[in-house]
This record gives structure tokens, C-alpha cells and sequence, in this order.
């Protein structure tokens, strides 16, 4: 935020330094692990396969978008994935009772948008940390759906519903909405006052407030936009198959969660970005595909998962203090 | 700079392979457990008899001798307005019209909850029934209140879900792990042939029905379709898009080498015949599971998936309402080893007081539409 006129280059020299090594690393990650897999089964390098995995983990990438700018503003969620679940449910109890398509797939996106800013304003306004306030509305949208539903199923969806099977250019709708999702995410985080408004906010809120940031709206506008992008996902996992289960995706708050973190989400708040959210998110999506193809006991899979966020927050924790130590000269 | 991460590739491929176990070497298929199974006999031959055991049921107490007169009953479901339960209620329904003596009525809670389903059994106690039918929420919860019927004379009968036997008179059991075994490997060994290569999605290894399932088509596999050859088991929780993108990964995982998926939860089923469906595998890679009708109308009718198993819960229904009859009227008594249930036939007495219902429902695309649950 200073003035300096910097030229193009440093600019972006400065923001690599900043911003890229977690990102690059899980890039690299990501290309590393494909190859590796490669080399014991060529077949995962095949495009029909490397478009599954991309496809079929979209809507985790998606969520976590708006999960991360939720722990950059320095809260947690942990009810998006049962918010998912009552917005699919929703979203497919309309389209089977007829409603227009447009419908039933705007009506999730306001839900989500309404029951998060809820949330994001009982977080700011009446100061109660969002992992009590979340943890309440988890069981509530749990409990709800269940009762509500009895856990029967949604079937009979009508053909137009199915958004994940549309695609654009012949790339996949999830596909396009994951990325597109992520770059206009990214860049307005880098690059306006109201995005830069969420880093100040989880840095340090008192100076932000200083430098004429209002964190309490910050965290209403930061959750209501998680969940914009809980109900995007909501739409992504919907409508990829043809069975809406009507229960809530058990853990996958904490899969969300994870691609956050492992993105170089900075647990304590004020750092991280999108784009290693959604890198994140494809390099789990792609460990689980690779631990199948190279025959490991799906008995390691948690366990890896669980080394990877111990490894990136040591990580992340170890940068803080070197920089810590270099006095923030960045 | 290059070399190092050419190098670290390198480990981390030789770790990989460390890492990984040929599947094929395991005597066990994955997802398996380690009980004694019991494989039936091949081909369509009637079930060889298990080993007799002593009847270990509980008898009412007093109860009135109505033999042949006409009776109240009332069926008490885990949870009442879903389609499942619609149907075993219909299946009551019709065999109460077809005895002509039987008054049946089903009254149960909306949610599948013990405690709910208790107080419905307790009302009808009051209320003063003959006969009781239900499908347990808790095998051991549900026990006192049952037997609280029996001392007073009322028969009672369980389908579906069992309580502790001695608790019920009898128990209508939709499906001996054995019998649904067979009717899944009979399945994949027709449509795939004899020789055919399958994996398996299962909800996780150490899930308690499935890996009996698994054992037990491990056993008859190898009894009657020896060449079938299993590739693996993934597992994928009970979680619709992981059991999609876990068939997905063994579709691209085995090309052409796959030719059939096991389905071994009413999830991994239609999700792995949507992974098929969407692979455009459709024809070369065959779907079979368990799973319920509403599920796979659409795969069954794209031709996708040819045979859905499962039990079929009209008959259910109507079986337990002809064992509660033939239970009253001293037709079905402690040691008997079978029982007439009109147009099933004779079923058999099974485990000392469950009565099998048969071989599993095929659902297909002939029948699957008169079914909604």
C-alpha cells in the first residue's frame, strides 16, 4: 500500500518473493507427483485421467477459495460441508419439484450467501469466535437436513439440472468455474482496497482499523462471499451425478480445510492465497487417485494427508520466523 | 537445480513402488474379514441345509388362542414414509387381504430413532394388539419393550432388522450373507464371462456387513467361478463423489483389463454406474451391486447396469405377516423347519428362529419401475 512507483519487473519480483514459494512449491508438487506415478503407471499420465481428477475434486477447490479468504480474515469455518450438503439438497428438491433451472441453481447461491453472512455477523458484531459459532450452525443444518429429509434420497433429477456436464469450449464446466473462480478470486484479493481489507483484518485487526479498514464488515463481506463460493460448489457437486444423497458429506469441511492450508493458508490469519488453495486441492485430489494406481492401503491416505498440513503449517511457522527475524524486510 | 529434482523424482518414484503391494499376491481379496464363511452351492440349485440349531426365540406368555379367528396386528418400521417401508407395508397389506383374518396396520415413527419406536411399541402393548411386527433400530434397545409384549401374550415378529432373539418369536432374515454373495458373483460371472477381470468399491475395509459380503463372495468365487479374477477393492466411505471418483480412478486405472465393478453399498453402486456411464464404458465394464431401485432407474433403463441385487421388501413384509399368522395359529412352533407364506411358497427355518425369505431380488429393467424407494 505505499506509494513507491515501482516498475513492472520489481513489482512482480517482489510479489514472487512474497507470494510464490508456497504456490511453486505445490505446482511443482503436483507435476512431481504425476510423474513420479508415471514412471510405476504410465496410465495416470493419460489426459482422460488427469481431466478426472480435475473434474471429479473441482468443487473442493471451489469451497476453499472462500474457506481461505475465511482463515486469511483470521476465522474458521467448519460448517461449510453440511452447508453444502442442505444446498444440494435444496438445490435438487427444486428442480425435481420443477422449478426453472435458473432457479434451482440461483436459489443455493443466496442461501448460501444468506446463512453465511449470518454466521459472519454474529462472528463480528457480537465478537463470538467463529469456530463456536460455526460449530453450532454444523449441527443445526446437519440435524435439519436429516430431519427434514429422513435421508431419502433425491433421484429423478430433470437432464437440464446437470451443470457439471455442460462445458465451455469443450472444457469442463467445473473445470471453468474452478479456475475462473480462483483467478478473479486471486486478482481481487491482490489488487483492490476491499480485498487487501481481508489481509489487514486477519494481520492485525486493531491496525487495520487504523488504516480505515472496518474489520466487522470485512468479516460479514469475507463470509458472505464463502458462502457465494460454498454454493458454487453446492452447484459442482449437485449436479455431477445423478443422486443428490440428502445427508451431509461427512468430513468434507475438513477436506476443504486441509486444501486451505496445505495451499499456504496461514492458520493464524493475514496470509495465503487462492491460487495455492486450488493448487492444494488438486495435488490431495491427485494423491488419492495416485495411492489407487500405485496399490498403497487406502490406510495411508489419511495418513499422508495428515503429514502434508503438518508439513506446510511447520513450514509456514518457519517463515514467519525468518522473517520475523529479518525485521519484515520483505 | 535440474538434476536435484530429476533425483527426487526418481526417489519418490522408487518410494511408490516400495510402497506398493501386489494386489494379486494377497490371498485375501481387500475389504474381506476373517470369519468362517459359507458358501452356497453353484448354479441354481436349492441352498444346502446349515446345521441345524435349537430354537432360540422367546414364546408369549398366556396368549390368547386365536387360531384360525381374526387378529390385529400392527407393524412397527424403523421409520415410516420412505419408500422402503412403503413397501413392506404394502407387502402386509397384501397378504392381511389375501389370509382374510389378519387386520394389519403400520404406525411407527418418523425418524429412524429407538427411543420413538419404543413408545410406538409400548402404545400398541396398551392398546391391546395380537400381534406385533417390527424391524429394529437397535437390536438390544428395542429388547426389553418386546419382551414386555410377549409376557403379556402378544406374538411377535421381526423383519428386516433383528432384535436379540430371545426378544421375538421369529425373525424374517431378507438376506444371509451367503445368499446375497452368490446372487452378485452369478451376476458379474454372466455378464463379464467366466474368465472376466472385476474390481470392488466398498464403503471401507473394516465396514462389518460389507466385509462379511466380500468374504463370502470371496469364498463362493472361488467355489463355482474360479477363473473370475479380482483386481482390488477401493474403499470410498459412504460418500457419493468419492465412490464415483474412486470407480473413475480404477476405470482409467485398468482400461480394457476391467470388466466389472462390485457395487457393495446403495452408494458405490449407482456412483460407480455413473463413472462407467460417463467413461462411455458402458457395455464393455459391468456394474453390479447392491443398491436400492430409485437409485439405478437410469442406469437400468440406459442398459448400463443389467442386475441390481437386493432383497425384495414387498415380500418381505408379506413374509412376516404369513409367519405372525401361522406363528397364532400353531402352524409355526419352536422347532419346525419351515413355514407356508402363500405365494413364496415354503421358506425355511434358518439360524434356530429366522425364516429365510430366499434367493435375492434381481431388479432389472422389467421390474425395476414398480418399485419406489
Amino acid at each position: 500500500m505505499t506509494a513507491i512507483p515501482v516498475t513492472g519487473a520489481a513489482a512482480s519480483r517482489g510479489f514472487l518473493r512474497r507470494f510464490a514459494s508456497q504456490e511453486a512449491l505445490l505446482a511443482l508438487a503436483v507435476i512431481g507427483l504425476a510423474v513420479a506415478v508415471g514412471f510405476v503407471n504410465p496410465r495416470f499420465l493419460a489426459y482422460r485421467n488427469l481431466a478426472d481428477i480435475l473434474l471429479g475434486n473441482a468443487y473442493i477447490a471451489i469451497a476453499a477459495i472462500g474457506m481461505s479468504m475465511v482463515i486469511i480474515s483470521g476465522n474458521i469455518d467448519i460448517s461449510v460441508g453440511a452447508l453444502i450438503g442442505v444446498l444440494a439438497t435444496v438445490s435438487g428438491s427444486l428442480a425435481v419439484a420443477g422449478a426453472p433451472t435458473a432457479v434451482a441453481w440461483l436459489v443455493p447461491l443466496a442461501l448460501g450467501i444468506l446463512v453465511m453472512a449470518a454466521q459472519g455477523a454474529v462472528v463480528a458484531y457480537l465478537r463470538i469466535p467463529a469456530i463456536v459459532v460455526t460449530l453450532g450452525m454444523l449441527s443445526i443444518l446437519k440435524g435439519g437436513l436429516i430431519s427434514v429429509t429422513g435421508g431419502k434420497w433425491i433421484t429423478d433429477l430433470p437432464q437440464g439440472f446437470h451443470l457439471a456436464d455442460l462445458d465451455v469450449l469443450g472444457v469442463p464446466m467445473p473445470v471453468v468455474i474452478m479456475v475462473a473462480a480462483t483467478a478473479l478470486a486471486a486478482i481481487w484479493m491482490r489488487d483492490t482496497a476491499s480485498g487487501r481489507a481481508i489481509y489487514a483484518t486477519g494481520g492485525n485487526a486493531e491496525a487495520a482499523r487504523l488504516c480505515g479498514v472496518n474489520p466487522q464488515r470485512t468479516v460479514v463481506m469475507v463470509f458472505a462471499l464463502h458462502g457465494l463460493f460454498a454454493g458454487l460448489a453446492t452447484l459442482v457437486y449437485a449436479t455431477q451425478l445423478r443422486v443428490i444423497q440428502s445427508t451431509t458429506p461427512s468430513g468434507l469441511e475438513l477436506t476443504i480445510i486441509t486444501a486451505s492450508v496445505v495451499g499456504g493458508v496461514s492458520i493464524l490469519g493475514g496470509a495465503g492465497t487462492v491460487v495455492g488453495s486450488t493448487l492444494a486441492a488438486i495435488l490431495i485430489a491427485e494423491i488419492t487417485s495416485a495411492l489407487v494406481f500405485v496399490n498403497v492401503s487406502p490406510y495411508w491416505t489419511d495418513a499422508l494427508r495428515g503429514g502434508l498440513i503438518l508439513a506446510t503449517v511447520i513450514a509456514d511457522i518457519i517463515r514467519r520466523r525468518r522473517r520475523a527475524a529479518r525485521g519484515w524486510r520483505t | 537445480m535440474k538434476a536435484r529434482y530429476l533425483l527426487t523424482t526418481a526417489a519418490a518414484a522408487c518410494a511408490l513402488t516400495a510402497f506398493a503391494t501386489d494386489a494379486n499376491a494377497a490371498g485375501k481379496w481387500d475389504g474381506g474379514d476373517d470369519l468362517a464363511t459359507s458358501p452356497l452351492e453353484c448354479g441354481t440349485g436349492a441352498a444346502a441345509p446349515g446345521a441345524p440349531m435349537k430354537y432360540d426365540g422367546g414364546q408369549p406368555t398366556h396368549a390368547p388362542n386365536k387360531a384360525g379367528k381374526a387378529i390385529t396386528v400392527v407393524d412397527v418400521p424403523k421409520l415410516i414414509g420412505i419408500g422402503y417401508f412403503n413397501a413392506t407395508s404394502k407387502g402386509i397389506q397384501d397378504a392381511a387381504k389375501e389370509i382374510g383374518n389378519v387386520k394389519a396396520k403400520t404406525d411407527g415413527p418418523t425418524e429412524a430413532k429407538i427411543d420413538e419406536q419404543i413408545k410406538f411399541i409400548d402404545n400398541s402393548i396398551t392398546s391391546g394388539v395380537d400381534g406385533i411386527l417390527f424391524a429394529a433400530n437397535d437390536p438390544v434397545a428395542i429388547a426389553p419393550v418386546l419382551k414386555k409384549a410377549l409376557s403379556k401374550g402378544i406374538h411377535v415378529v421381526g423383519y428386516d432388522a433383528n432384535a436379540t432373539p430371545g426378544a421375538r418369536e421369529w425373525f424374517v432374515n431378507q438376506s444371509p450373507f451367503n445368499g446375497i454373495a452368490k446372487a452378485m458373483v452369478d451376476a458379474m460371472a454372466k455378464e463379464t464371462g467366466e474368465d472376466g477381470s472385476f474390481a470392488i468399491v466398498t464403503s471401507t475395509f473394516t465396514t462389518p456387513n460389507q466385509a462379511r459380503w466380500i468374504a463370502e463372495m470371496q469364498a463362493y468365487a472361488a467355489k463355482c467361478h474360479p477363473k473370475l479374477q479380482w483386481l482390488e477393492t477401493v474403499e470410498a466411505q459412504e460418500d457419493n463423489n468419492l465412490s464415483f471418483n474412486q470407480a473413475t480412478t480404477l476405470i482409467n486405472k485398468y482400461g480394457d483389463k476391467l470388466k466389472g465393478l462390485f457395487g457393495m453399498t446403495s452408494v458405490a453402486t449407482p456412483a460407480s454406474a455413473e463413472a462407467v456411464t460417463k467413461a462411455g464404458q458402458c457395455g464393455k465394464v459391468a456394474v453390479v451391486g447392491l443398491a436400492t431401485p430409485n437409485a439405478m432407474k437410469p442406469y437400468v433403463h440406459s442398459g448400463c447396469v443389467k442386475s441390481v441385487v437386493l432383497w425384495n421388501p414387498i415380500d418381505l413384509g408379506y413374509a412376516a405377516t404369513y409367519v405372525m399368522r401361522a406363528a397364532v395359529d400353531g402352524k409355526l412352533e419352536p422347532g419346525d423347519t419351515s413355514v407356508e407364506a402363500g405365494k413364496l411358497g415354503k421358506l425355511n427355518v434358518i439360524n434356530g428362529s429366522e425364516i429365510l425369505l430366499g434367493a435375492p431380488f434381481i431388479y432389472d429393467k422389467a421390474n425395476i419401475d414398480t418399485f419406489d424407494f
